[in-house]
């Protein structure tokens, strides 16, 4: 076995966190049931892993089977990587079958053409998404595994996920190989950013709890009436309001969980405003500043901020507009007040 | 000082409250007693109306046709109730059901295969100057916007009947998939090639006769997406 591909399985098995060693190795697959009996995973890491790596010699792993590992882990601890969400647009409207095979075959062949030294490797999950890795080399240089690029893709949807490496020139190599593989014609970035693949992928294809009327039975949920104390009849402070702020935050956010994104970034090109006395600035140039909110999780925080007194309800629709938009990155721009601009290409 | 001044304040509002409490039980014990008494006349209407009827079945059985019972208000306004209940129910079972929003409408979509309720999908509609898709749950592989290009201005109903069509046979198409691999897991090699509108299908399935195991590949084509059945099927033996 190469003794790059020994090291490189070595390092990625000490990616995993201790516990979770035992079932990513199991779901990789490479190594028998009774290989696996063989290993303590107990030991330290540094162990389980010369372990794991002295089995793979015995199966005789080989690059492909490394690379497997890689999206596994990638696929488990998606988090780990940034994502940005792309479109690509159709030129006709046919319903396309996709044959996964003519995609697979496609794709390798348009990279391919472009630079040679690369290695692919795909996998597919049930819920329809592709995985594709791309370990980038140059043309004089053998692929380098540590500087890889992962695309996420849904058949038959337009919507692509991109995690890319350090070297910016592929990127566009990537977007063509796409595009030319799922048989659409162009590709730009959304605007939308983050970690949380998942979240990303219930803002585009639509699956986060969106606060729809029907008239189908809801069971109605008791609301619980705080009891009047003491002596005198305390009434509880400011209720309209709080209920009014509570009904508007349903009517905005719903009820359900919501996405999570970790950073929304307003960049204004709006004019500055202020009294003619004050001429701060001579020139009457837009003021160029920008805003980012950043969170653990976002739009959790930004539900709670009403009802926390924190802002007033209804907040700003900048704000409340993200999982619908689309975006988390905005231009504003003065034109009869500020309203999001148009989307910038990659 | 301001202590005693708020203590006395806190006495006024007191008393305020007891008065005003007196009061509200008095109006409740008055709306009390004045829905009484429309049960009562109602009852009374009732009675009446039974009475009546006892006695014109005692001429009726000379030949008389026989007033049928004049239905109180309130009985009418229930069998309102219960047929409206029974309407709303008929048309969530229908599978397209609507309900009118500030902005316009929002219609819900079910879908069901063969007696299964599957999954529900949502289009809200804003119907100002012209019909516009104000947000939706729709899957993003089902052609919406060219359903709504063709229908939504001119004909609302063909377009939720269209889109209804799409949902319910990709519904279907899925459906069917899962309960492949759930029921014939045993006979399905390797794993089930499918994709997002589950339009086309490769699996590899064993197949026994007289104690020889054929393996075949089997390619289904869904030509039609408004169909929940394959136009084309390929089985071949490797």
């Amino acid at each position: 076995m190469d003794e790059a591909v020994a090291e490189y399985i070595r390092r990625t098995v000490l990616k995993i966190p201790r516990d979770e060693i035992k079932a990513v190795v199991q779901k990789w697959g490479f190594l028998s049931e009774a290989q696996l009996q063989t290993i303590n995973f107990h030991q330290t890491k540094e162990s389980v892993s010369q372990k794991v790596v002295q089995l793979c010699e015995e199966n005789s792993a080989g690059i492909k089977q490394a690379a497997v590992l890689d999206i596994i882990y990638n696929h488990i601890y998606p988090d780990k990587r940034v994502w940005s969400v792309y479109q690509m647009n159709k030129a006709g409207e046919e319903i396309e079958f996709f044959d996964l095979t003519d995609f697979k075959e496609r794709f390798k062949r348009q990279l391919r053409s472009a630079l040679n030294n690369v290695t692919i490797n795909f996998r597919e999950y049930e819920d329809n998404a592709i995985w594709i890795r791309v370990a980038w080399g140059t043309p004089h240089t053998k692929p380098n595994q540590y500087k890889t690029s992962y695309v996420v893709y849904h058949s038959q949807t337009p919507y692509v996920f991109i995690s890319p490496s350090v070297f910016k020139s592929t990127l566009p190599l990537l977007c063509q190989a796409l595009v030319f593989a799922s048989n659409y014609y162009d590709i730009r970035g959304m605007e939308l950013r983050g970690r949380s693949l998942n979240s990303l992928k219930d803002i585009v294809f639509k699956k986060y709890s969106q606060n729809f009327q029907t008239y189908y039975p809801k069971p109605l949920q008791e609301r619980n009436v705080a009891p009047e104390s003491g002596m005198y009849r305390l009434i509880r402070e400011n209720r309209n309001e709080k209920e009014r702020i509570q009904r508007v935050n349903q009517e905005v956010f719903g009820d359900g969980p919501l996405p999570k994104i970790e950073f929304a970034q307003y960049k204004l090109e709006t004019m500055f405003k202020s009294d003619q006395t004050m001429d701060v600035l001579d020139k009457k140039e837009p003021f160029r500043c920008l805003v980012r909110f950043s969170s653990p999780h976002l739009l959790e925080s930004l539900r709670s901020l009403a009802p926390a007194g924190m802002a007033d309800a209804p907040l700003s629709p900048l704000l409340t507009c993200i999982p619908q938009k689309a975006r988390n990155y905005f231009k504003i721009r003065e034109k009869k007040g500020p309203h999001p601009g148009s989307f910038v290409s990659p | 000082g301001v202590y005693a001044y708020l203590e006395m304040l806190g006495a006024q509002a007191h008393e305020a409250a007891l008065k005003q409490e007196e009061k509200e039980q008095q109006e409740e014990k008055l709306d009390r007693l004045k829905k009484r008494v429309q049960e009562l006349r109602l009852q009374r209407d009732e009675l009446r109306a039974k009475v009546d009827l006892q006695e014109k079945r005692q001429l009726g059985k000379e030949g008389l046709v026989s007033e049928p019972a004049q239905p109180s208000a309130r009985s009418v306004i229930e069998w309102k109730i219960r047929s409206l209940r029974a309407l709303l129910q008929i048309f969530y079972l229908t599978g397209i059901s609507g309900k009118p929003t500030k902005q316009g409408v929002c219609f819900c979509i079910s879908t069901a295969y063969e007696g299964t309720y599957l999954d529900t999908y949502y289009v809200d509609l804003l119907t100002a100057a012209d019909v516009q898709i104000y947000r939706h749950s729709i899957p993003v592989f089902i052609p919406l916007g060219q359903i709504a290009k063709k229908y939504l201005q001119t004909d609302i109903r063909r377009f939720l009947a269209v889109l209804s069509e799409h949902l319910n046979a990709y519904a279907g198409r899925r459906f069917q998939v899962e309960q492949l691999q759930e029921h014939f897991s045993e006979q399905i090699e390797g794993p089930l090639q499918k994709n997002s509108l589950c339009n086309l299908l490769l699996f590899k399935y064993n197949v026994s006769s007289k104690s020889k195991t054929f393996l075949l590949n089997a390619k289904l084509l869904y030509g039609d997406i408004c169909c929940s059945l394959p136009t084309e099927v390929t089985v071949s033996c490797s």
